[in-house]
């Protein structure tokens, strides 16, 4: 072998080093995510942690901050995210279904459709609101009721849920649909039967992020006729508030304890939402499957 | 570990074996039409002689069928390794039984021409001999072929001697006795049927080199004289 | 194997005769299953393939051959309307079933695919597990009863019984490619069907698998009617009784590409003495 023909020892050091930097700006770049998301939990945790007690659960809220509580509030805003996913999951679920499975996608008003449902996602929340208000609040004659808060934070989260189901049963390959049919199932048959059951993971999914973004929710809430301060048990055809509404009102308040209490009450929505969370990963989990 | 897997490609197993199978009977049918034409000879019975002529019909049907059978063989199965081996080996066999035949019914035919002709007894005698030991070979190198058998196949090449040394003293009793003009006729003739038998006999050995050939995957001659 | 020894019996000689060898066994009387009459199949307009007529006998094997882009898997799911899956798909001509269209006005193709089942060339078990696989044909078909011994059938005509007895509750996606395949045929036997079609059933499997899933076809014509799309030539040789040749047929401007139908014929026809130019130089590998 002659000298210089062979070049095992190619690469410069600068290829390597253009390497490396390359990698540590993406570690720079995902510790600002984390480091900021950890700086944040740290903070309510440590204000938040003393003051979470049975009284913030069972108390409502009140002037004097040693037995003020968040129970109308926290009630609520469950009530309300059960209501969401029952309300959301069917509706999403079966437009992504119809969008996917039986629309002719060459047809003009398929295609418009698929265009305004990306759009709607990018509606600013307080517009949901004024349609909220207009809408269900008084076209309906709902008035402000927590149905209707609930209500509209389910048009808020449609397209995330429609969106990421889509992807959820685009994701089943075709080979699995052409064996059912060549056995002789109906189209519903096989979409019931295989095509929903693989997509379950990723149904979760979109759960998960619709649940996320609606949790935290005050704009539309506020103009559909949320209260800011209710004492009593929220019922769903009656006056109501939302536990990001409570928490905003202890902070704006100004004795200090309150600002804790508030941490603390910060505390439990995240709670409730990893609980929802949680249990939509479970399913996620049980479902998976490898291809 | 899971049970012993059933044999794959099973009908290609079972043309094989069908092939071989017909060569066999093609065999058989020889070994008959053989038999039959050394009596003829032996007692000089040409309605013998007519059916052994006749018969050929029924061998060359027989050859012809294997022959179809390899060629659909090779289009469809497309054999390989020792399975090719094996059915070129068929497809030569398959030729040297046919020739086989076509020499018994050489005999049968000078058996008719030389009727009324008189015979020699210890010719005959001679002929009866040659007749048992190509039968013989026959059946050594159809045995060797399906028992895959070398150091049979190889045997074939001593008992191919024997014949050869008859025919040479087929030769030397004909000049003994040839002085009269139908002996020497009737001599003539039967040069041809010992040359006939021997041939059947080189036949054999063929076949017997063929078997060698399959299992080895060398072709060797088996002697070095060309005969 | 018989003994040969020298027997003193007469010399009389009577004549023999031998099954031809290679013989395949076929019903004595063959019985026209399809009949097919000048089938022509477009999408958007454009036709893929055109003119074709054939029939397709009883508890043979039939194959379909040619190079790609002739049509020969559209051709074949024009057997069990999976081109009605197709939105752009239109068919024209006829396909006759026991004598009756299957495109025709009241037939339902879910009842069509019911009795003519089909298999993949890429196995495609459902993400569940083996006895569910199979169970899920006759659970949609409404045949709940005896859904056991069905499943077990279904496994021994497949020849996977053996495999998979003890596991039978374990995911179908743990099988090696061969075992899915044969996975595929039993959930298409379980359904009981009169014909299986078959899309290149092997080309995605190693050899070993394909031989057995050949010799199953073997097994499998006895009772069902097999009709096979390959472009492996050999196999086509190996399974098929009778064999179409398919081809481009290309538009003297170059454009437009159409399938039509070569030759159909006994295989061994086709590989031996095949009647058309174009088919002799396909098979023998010059001209594809």
């Amino acid at each position: 072998m002659s000298a210089g023909s062979l070049r095992l020892r190619g690469r410069s050091r600068a290829d390597h080093a253009r390497g490396a930097l390359f990698q540590g700006l993406l570690l720079f770049s995902l510790a600002i995510g984390f480091v900021t998301l950890g700086v944040l939990l740290f903070d309510v945790l440590q204000r938040g942690l003393p003051y979470l007690d049975l009284a913030l659960l069972t108390n409502a809220p009140s002037t004097d901050p040693q037995i003020a509580g968040a129970r109308p509030a926290i009630l609520a805003t469950v009530y309300m995210m059960v209501i969401l996913l029952v309300t959301v999951l069917p509706i999403g679920v079966a437009t992504a279904i119809y969008l996917e499975e039986y629309a002719n996608k060459e047809r003009w008003y398929n295609r418009l459709l698929d265009l305004n449902i990306q759009n709607l996602a990018a509606v600013p929340s307080i517009v949901y609101g004024i349609l909220g208000l207009a809408f269900l609040v008084r076209g309906l004659g709902l008035g402000r009721v927590l149905l209707a808060g609930a209500l509209i934070l389910t048009l808020l989260v449609l397209p995330i849920v429609i969106v990421s189901s889509r992807e959820a049963i685009r994701a089943v390959p075709d080979s699995i649909r052409q064996g059912g049919y060549a056995l002789g199932a109906t189209q519903w048959q096989v979409i019931w039967r295989q095509v929903l059951p693989s997509a379950i993971p990723g149904i979760a999914t979109g759960s998960i992020l619709a649940l996320a973004r609606a949790i935290g929710e005050t704009a539309p809430l506020i103009l559909v006729g949320a209260l800011t301060y209710v004492s009593f048990n929220p019922t769903i055809m009656g006056p109501f508030t939302a536990l990001p509404i409570q928490i905003y009102q202890y902070i704006s308040r100004p004795q200090e304890e309150f600002k804790l209490i508030a941490a603390a009450a910060i505390i439990v929505l995240l709670a409730i939402l990893l609980t929802m969370n949680a249990f939509a990963i479970w399913l996620r989990n049980r479902y998976q499957k490898r291809w | 570990m899971s049970e012993p897997r059933p044999p794959a490609r099973v009908s290609f197993q079972e043309e094989l074996d069908q092939l071989e199978a017909a060569l066999r009977e093609e065999g058989e049918l020889v070994l008959r039409s053989l038999r039959a034409a050394v009596e003829a000879v032996c007692s000089q019975d040409v309605e013998l002689a007519e059916e052994v002529i006749a018969f050929d019909d029924d061998i060359d049907s027989q050859y012809f069928e294997v022959e179809q059978g390899i060629e659909l063989l090779l289009a469809r199965q497309t054999p390989v390794a020792s399975d090719l081996r094996l059915v070129l080996a068929l497809l030569k066999d398959n030729l040297h039984l046919e020739r086989m035949g076509d020499l018994c019914t050489t005999i049968a035919k000078l058996t008719k021409l030389t009727k009324g002709l008189p015979p020699d007894d210890t010719l005959l005698e001679g002929f009866k001999e040659m007749g048992e030991r190509a039968e013989q070979m026959i059946r050594v190198a159809l045995r060797s072929l399906q028992q895959r058998d070398r150091v049979a196949a190889e045997s074939l090449l001593e008992l191919d001697e024997l014949i050869d040394r008859a025919n040479r003293r087929v030769v030397n009793r004909l000049l003994e006795i040839g002085h009269d003009l139908e002996v020497r006729e009737w001599g003539l003739r039967m040069i041809l049927v010992s040359r006939c038998l021997e041939r059947i006999g080189d036949h054999a050995v063929d076949i017997g080199e063929q078997t060698a050939y399959l299992v080895t995957g060398e072709f060797r001659e088996f002697t070095d004289a060309s005969h | 194997m018989p003994p040969m020894e020298t027997t003193a019996a007469p010399v009389k000689i009577a004549g023999m005769r031998v099954e031809t060898a290679g013989a395949r066994e076929l019903p004595a009387q063959r019985e026209v299953l399809f009949d097919v009459k000048d089938l022509r199949v477009t999408y958007a307009g454009v036709p893929a393939l055109d003119g074709v007529s054939l029939e397709i006998y009883r508890n043979y094997i039939t194959a379909f051959i040619g190079p790609s882009g002739c049509g020969k898997s559209t051709f074949i799911r024009c057997f069990n309307r999976l081109n009605d899956m197709i939105p752009s798909a239109s068919v024209e001509g006829s396909v006759l079933y026991h004598g009756e269209d299957l495109y025709g006005k009241d037939v339902d193709p879910v009842e069509v695919r019911k009795l003519i089942g089909m298999v993949f060339q890429k196995p495609n078990p459902f993400p569940k597990s083996i006895y569910d696989n199979i169970a899920f044909g006759p659970r949609v078909l409404g045949m709940k009863d005896g859904l056991d011994e069905r499943v077990e059938q279904a496994l021994h005509q497949a020849a996977l019984w053996d495999e998979v007895k003890d596991r039978l509750k374990e995911s179908a996606l743990s099988l090696s490619g061969g075992q899915q395949q044969r996975l595929c045929i039993a959930r298409c036997l379980a359904v009981e069907p009169e014909v299986i079609l078959m899309d290149e059933p092997a080309s995605a499997l190693d050899p070993i698998s394909t031989t057995r899933i050949e010799d199953l076809m073997h097994e499998l014509k006895r009772n069902y009617t097999i009709v096979i799309v390959t472009h492996n030539m050999q196999q086509a040789a190996r399974v098929a009784d009778k064999t179409a040749f398919f081809s481009v047929d290309v538009a003297p401007d170059g454009n437009r590409r159409t399938g039509i139908l070569v030759e159909y014929d006994d295989t061994s026809k086709i590989f031996t003495t095949p009647a058309d130019k174009r088919t002799e130089d396909y098979v023998t590998g010059r001209f594809g």
